[in-house]
């Protein structure tokens, strides 16, 4: 094994995967959207690796600014620790899943690893994955998937303000006719 | 130089990170990570092959694909910010409104 890939294995080992092990196994909501942050940083310097420069830029601008921004005010509306994290299910069921996932992630590995594909990873030109060339197929051969996705995202936007809403702030801009007393919801002393 | 299937298990590594967290988690926001974790690592796979293919329109798959996460965190925080402001709960255990 050389150099490069030890030093590539110990970095993804350490920052990408320790980071999402502790995103999903952190009970402080903070802390989960913190270590996503690092994981996403981690990431975008295995993209690097990829010589995918644009991509690596986007990720650090949409995903650890843009993404997790809105996960960090969505956690500062609703932050409160759990007493018991983990979801519900019986030994047989845990047992399954995780030895099915576990096998099947073990299994993929050793076929990756054993892979010899026909492709060698020979010189690129200097420029491959930055801006111009991942812009130059962009805007000419995939320019409507691009304008389409524009769209939906302002729909998605859209939509998460109408979704998020109270009934007083619709109210106040003029969408809805409903008195503000129906604000207040009708089953927030039934939950379990 | 790093061989490509190293970063193509170093995907499916993440990918299974992202399936336990979405399945053994119960509070809605780390779920919701859960799924950002395994979009990114679909991404990782599309980046490891656009450079073993040497093909640019990998990447701009990949750009979409970040698209479609942004709205999906957008519209999918709105709903689990509505959902805590009727039940005062994001558990996802103890929404069962559906379920009768």
């Amino acid at each position: 094994m050389s150099a490069d890939r030890i030093i590539f294995w110990a970095f993804a080992i350490i920052f990408v995967l320790g980071g999402s092990l502790f995103t999903i196994t952190r009970r402080n909501a903070v802390s989960a959207v913190m270590s996503l942050v690092a994981t996403f940083f981690a990431l975008a310097v295995v993209y690097v690796c990829l010589s995918a420069h644009f991509l690596a830029a986007l990720q650090v601008l949409v995903y650890a600014g843009a993404i997790m921004t809105l996960f960090v005010f969505v956690v500062m509306v609703l932050n409160r620790d759990e007493m018991d994290p983990w979801a519900r299910r019986g030994l047989l069921s845990r047992v399954l899943g995780i030895g099915l996932s576990s096998g099947g992630l073990v299994g993929l590995s050793f076929y990756l690893l054993d892979w010899k594909p026909e492709v060698t990873l020979g010189d690129l030109p200097g420029e491959w994955g930055g801006v111009a060339s991942v812009g130059e197929v962009l805007f000419s051969d995939y320019l409507f998937p691009f304008e389409a996705i524009s769209l939906l995202l302002l729909i998605a936007v859209i939509a998460a303000v109408v979704v998020a809403r109270t009934p007083r702030q619709m109210q106040q801009l003029g969408l809805e006719e409903s008195p503000p007393t129906a604000a207040e919801p009708s089953d927030a002393g039934s939950h379990p | 130089m790093i061989p490509v299937q190293d970063f193509l298990v170093l995907g499916a590594l993440l990918f299974a990170l992202g399936v336990a967290g979405f399945i053994y988690r119960r509070n809605a926001l780390i779920v919701l990570m859960s799924v950002e974790l395994m979009l990114n690592a679909a991404n990782l796979t599309l980046l490891a092959f656009a450079r073993a293919r040497q093909d640019v329109r990998f990447h701009v798959f990949a750009f979409m694909v970040i698209a479609i996460a942004a709205a999906e965190a957008a519209v999918g925080l709105a709903i689990v910010v509505g959902i805590f402001r009727n039940r005062h709960s994001v558990n996802l255990d103890e929404l069962t409104l559906m379920k009768h």
